[in-house]
């Protein structure tokens, strides 16, 4: 900016301060409700200022909703959905930005085209697919009546519900990730492709000791984003998961929320709101810098 | 040597089975039944009782009782389970699902179950009215299990602040009564609406007064049964609720707070709830409550009002031996003596007629008169073809249509012959589909 | 050596030229890719010309019936509308409110990094959690804004009235998201050229005046293509808020297309309609994708 002007800086103050607020004004409250008991919670007018029951909530909480098994379900998830998309892009991109062979577009619109179709987009087929990884295999032995020429029945079935595979491979399914990395590939400079080439150095090789390293930033951006993704993750966990211990942390959370034939424990639920978004936003705070970056870099 | 080993090795054994601890290689593995419910806390707790007392009076099968979540979520459970061929024996679904299940070709009727296997349950010993809604062609298609009916509970003390004895026996003057209790400042709001105010307040309603719901003696004749409740006197019940809801007699239960607590804590004066809410209710004793009859319209005679809850259904697809286990299982729930025990500590009410007239006997209604008030309505008067059940395909989303269409009437988005029209029109939409797919087959 | 034509798209120049190790590296995406996206929307297409019930024990062929009925019925079409609605108002509201504070951390000197890290913390949130700290300070019984808007004599009850609901559904995904659009923008008035702006000041236009004219022509296209992600953010990453505060309800309010896909494949059971609606939003996002790319011109990025 050019010039000083007090007042417009002074409102522009304003501004962020009061988009501050509003930012941390939900997560105020829960904190004042997750401070009080049920009964401070339900009195007429509603608490303004936190309690002091704070950790004895916290710890109704943990025991109420199983929290410590569904974290530990929750970083697995995330963790995985994190290092699985980014181990299987990195190949894919590597394989279709650096060779030359034959099905080489193929593969490249193969992969495209998974970028046009948000998982939303088909819940119950991919619902499915996870009930029975083994079906479309299945089929093929249906239709080719396969169980008839052996003489036995031949049942295939590969559930992976309520299953940490059953969690985490769906949402490796789409090309994001392996279109950012083919980008950033594509920046980087041709010498260092030549001169590995010149070395006689294998493919593999050059991947290992040039592209990686080279990649490091942008690993750490997506992993931090992905992480995030995977442990605010609600719908498939839902889908998936019927055996309450191997629910994720957030689906936890919403078995904690005051339905109408429960007591309203606001104050419990709240508590496990604040202790679930914890890890995410230590990453965030502690991460900040990394984040914006990736999230910028994914945007160009 | 050979005969120190041996006896040793007998010694031992005997030790072994002796102490318990040792299963001997050779004996019997319990057959293991799959039993999926919908009920959880206390009543889940009294599931758990009656399990435990089957298991423990014999050896030869163990059920193993889990609880799926609600209704929905056991019927989609089982669904899913079946068709990944991991069905369990024997599930329980609520009375929505009749036609869904009977037309599924994935369970085995119960009575023919329980005569194959020369079981002695005296199939006309079950009440009139939970007969009717599961029977088809005179078979029982599932096991009663917990049934219950709405009735009209209410705050002793709100009523006679306002200068009455209790609720009235028709709608308008009911009517007049609550407007009263409110105006009067005897309570807060007239009534807490339940979460499933559909049944107890708009079916029974027809039930109770002979109103049809479908065609086809709601849908017992035909596939071919067409909703027809937008033309009844249920027009003239919704447009009264409306009026509730507006003025501020009805209070409808938010998200997080219970319509069973609104009335237990002394708000409104009076809930229409399912019989089995006597438990909850009892275990508040903060108001003094009592409860009485639906109320009925003044021009028509009362007549019974239906059934709600569930059955237990018998899935396809398992072994001889573990169908003969089902089979004792059934056997033993209906035992007067376990259904008079279920019936007390749940509130449910009793299936058979021995276990009522058991309880009778007994005194049990002297000391919890507000107990038999469910039975008693169940058995009034003559079942009409308006009144023995609902035999509707695609019945669980033609009630979402309908509670769908409510909460526009309440929000004052329809009218009430508008939000009637519409669910109608949608729920027949869902028979159609329903009778295409299954033509020929009822 | 002469290569034929398209082939070298996107290929390094300096490039290897193996036959099957690109193949084993892309076999883990394809593998993933074909068990879980193409063989399932595969499936979806396939299911949806059929009538089935939900024990899968009768299925009945039926053509283009239940897009007919679909398109026919006045809840479908109902579900448009409010997904419509409701994605127009969280865009409007998310970019606006971004801009208004990308805007005020543009022109202050001290504070930025401060002011960035609170409003990046929702980016952390759950939206499921968004929904159910939403859903609190606005419920009815105990909820403390709702408390106020009592008071001021307002009848707010998101439990019966569908515009309460639907506020209620926007704020919360607006909420969650502006940290998003925030970043974007702050970065993209970074990019504007000081130069522009201190030619304009010369000429003696105030700070006002330059962000209107000049700046926000240039973030142009970073705002149609905030535009673009928070229309998808939208339709598809809402349904953790809806499902936890007002299930589609009350009266379809808030029944997004994703939930009603949602609800009548999986507690309906009507497998029919719900692939039917899945096959239907998969041409919507396939035609969106294409006009993506005609004016916007760089990749997609849905779910980061």
């Amino acid at each position: 900016m050019v010039e000083r002007t007090r007042g417009i800086d002074i409102a522009c103050h304003g501004i962020l301060i009061l988009g501050g607020l509003l930012v941390c004004l939900p997560i105020y409250f829960a904190f004042v409700v997750g401070s009080h008991t049920v009964s401070e919670v339900l009195a007429i007018p509603p608490p303004w200022l936190p309690g002091n029951t704070f950790f004895a909530n916290a710890a109704a909480a943990w025991e109420k909703g199983n929290l410590g098994r569904l974290f530990v379900n929750s970083f697995i998830v995330a963790v995985g959905i994190a290092a699985g998309k980014i181990a299987v892009s990195l190949l894919s991109a590597f394989a279709v930005a650096y060779f030359r062979f034959r099905w080489r577009m193929l593969a490249f619109w193969l992969i495209f085209v998974s970028l046009m179709l948000p998982v939303e987009v088909r819940i119950l087929p991919t619902y499915e697919a996870v009930a029975n990884v083994a079906l479309p295999l299945q089929w093929l032995v249906d239709a080719l009546d396969i169980g008839r020429w052996l003489g036995i029945e031949v049942a295939l079935d590969w559930n992976m519900m309520n299953s940490y595979g059953g969690l985490i491979l769906p949402l490796i399914a789409s090309a994001t990730a392996t279109f950012l990395f083919r980008q950033f590939f594509l920046t980087v400079p041709e010498e260092l492709a030549e001169a590995a080439r010149i070395d006689g150095a294998s493919p593999l090789r050059f991947f290992w000791s040039v592209l990686l390293p080279l990649s490091v930033s942008n690993i750490v951006a997506l992993g931090i984003i992905l992480f995030l993704y995977g442990w605010n993750q609600y719908l498939w966990p839902l889908l998936f998961t019927t055996d309450k211990t191997m629910a994720t942390a957030v689906i936890g959370l919403k078995d904690l929320i005051p339905r109408s034939d429960t007591e309203p424990a606001w104050n419990i639920a709240m508590n496990a709101a604040l202790l679930v978004m914890l890890p995410p936003v230590v990453v965030v705070v502690a991460l900040q810098r990394w984040l914006v970056k990736g999230l910028v870099d994914a945007g160009k | 040597m050979n005969l120190t080993k041996r006896s040793l090795f007998t010694g031992m054994l005997a030790a072994g089975i002796a102490a318990g601890g040792v299963v001997p290689a050779f004996a019997q593995q319990r057959v293991e039944i799959q039993f999926w419910h919908a009920m959880s806390g206390v009543l889940g707790e009294r599931v758990d009782e009656i399990v435990k007392r089957f298991n423990d009076s014999q050896t030869k099968y163990a059920v193993v009782a889990t609880n799926k979540g609600n209704y929905d979520e056991v019927i989609n459970a089982t669904i899913a389970a079946y068709r990944a061929k991991k069905a369990p024996q024997i599930v329980q679904i609520y009375e929505r699902g009749f036609m869904a299940m009977l037309l599924s070709g994935a369970i085995v009727p119960v009575q023919d179950l329980m005569t194959e296997k020369k079981k002695q349950v005296d199939f006309s010993d079950f009440i009139k009215p939970v007969a009717s809604y599961y029977q088809y062609k005179g078979k029982l298609m599932s096991m009663p299990f917990n049934s219950s009916t709405p009735i009209l509970f209410y705050n002793k003390e709100q009523f006679e602040k306002a200068g009455f004895s209790g609720p009235a026996d028709t709608w308008a003057e009911f009517e007049k009564q609550l407007y009263a209790i409110k105006s009067k400042g005897a309570a807060e709001c007239g009534s807490s609406l339940a979460g499933d105010y559909f049944w107890s307040l708009m079916e029974n309603y027809s039930t109770v007064n002979d109103q049809p719901w479908g065609t086809k003696s709601n849908g017992y004749d035909g596939l071919d049964t067409e909703f027809v409740y937008n033309k009844t006197r249920l027009v003239q019940q919704v447009t009264r609720l409306q009026k509730w809801v507006n003025d501020g007699i009805i209070q409808i239960a938010g998200q997080g707070l219970s319509p069973q607590q609104l009335f237990t804590s002394g708000k409104c004066a009076t809930y229409f709830a399912s019989t089995a809410a006597h438990g909850g209710i009892e275990r508040e004793p903060s108001i003094k409550w009592s409860a009485t009859y639906l109320p009925h319209e003044a021009d028509l005679t009362a007549r019974n009002s239906s059934i709600g809850g569930a059955t237990l259904w018998v899935m396809k697809g398992h072994k001889s031996e573990e169908y003969d286990g089902v089979a004792a299982f059934l056997e033993f729930l209906a035992k007067p003596d376990l259904q008079v025990w279920w019936h007390e500590v749940t509130g449910y009410v009793p299936i058979s007629n021995t276990a009522y007239q058991m309880a009778k006997s007994a005194g049990y209604y002297k000391d919890h008169p507000t107990r038999e008030i469910a039975i008693l309505q169940l058995n009034r008067g003559t079942p009409t073809p308006n009144s023995q059940g609902f035999h509707f395909g695609n019945y669980t989303q033609a009630t979402f249509a309908l509670r769908e269409e409510m909460e526009s009437v309440f929000a004052n988005k329809k009218t009430p012959q508008q939000g009637l029209d519409d669910a109608v029109r949608r729920g027949n939409e869902l028979l159609r589909q329903f009778e295409k797919l299954n033509a020929g087959k009822y | 050596m002469p290569a034929p034509a398209g082939s070298t798209r996107g290929l390094k120049r300096a490039h290897f030229r193996e036959a099957r190790l690109p193949l084993l590296l892309l076999l883990p995406q394809l593998l993933v890719l074909l068990l879980f996206f193409f063989i399932p929307a595969l499936r979806a297409l396939s299911q949806s010309f059929v009538l089935t019930d939900p024990f899968g024990n009768s299925v009945q062929f039926v053509w283009f019936d239940n897009f007919r009925r679909l398109l026919a019925s006045p809840e479908y079409r109902a579900s448009i509308g409010v997904t419509f609605w409701f994605t127009l108002a969280q865009n409007a509201l998310t970019i606006v409110v971004s801009l208004v504070l990308a805007f005020a951390t543009d022109r202050i000197l001290r504070g930025r990094g401060f002011y960035r890290s609170i409003i990046l913390l929702p980016y952390a949130i759950a939206p499921v959690i968004a929904g159910i700290l939403w859903a609190f300070l606005f419920n009815t019984a105990v909820g403390p804004i709702s408390f106020v808007l009592h008071g001021l004599g307002i009848d707010w009850d998101p439990n019966r009235h569908g515009i309460d609901a639907f506020l209620l559904v926007t704020f919360a995904a607006s909420w969650k998201h502006i940290c998003y659009d925030y970043i974007f923008l702050i970065a993209a008035l970074l990019s504007v050229p000081p130069s522009l702006l201190e030619a304009a000041a010369v000429d003696g236009a105030g700070p006002l005046l330059r962000f209107v004219r000049i700046s926000l022509p240039m973030i142009g296209p970073t705002i149609f293509f905030l535009a673009v992600m928070n229309f998808v953010y939208g339709f598809f990453e809402t349904f953790a808020i809806v499902d936890a505060v007002t299930h589609g309800g009350p009266g379809g309010a808030t029944m997004i297309l994703v939930y009603k896909v949602y609800i009548d494949g999986f507690v309906h059971i009507d497998l029919g309609s719900s692939a039917a609606q899945s096959v239907l939003m998969m041409i919507f996002a396939l035609v969106l994708t294409v006009l993506q790319f005609r004016y916007v011109e760089r990749n997609v990025n849905y779910d980061v």
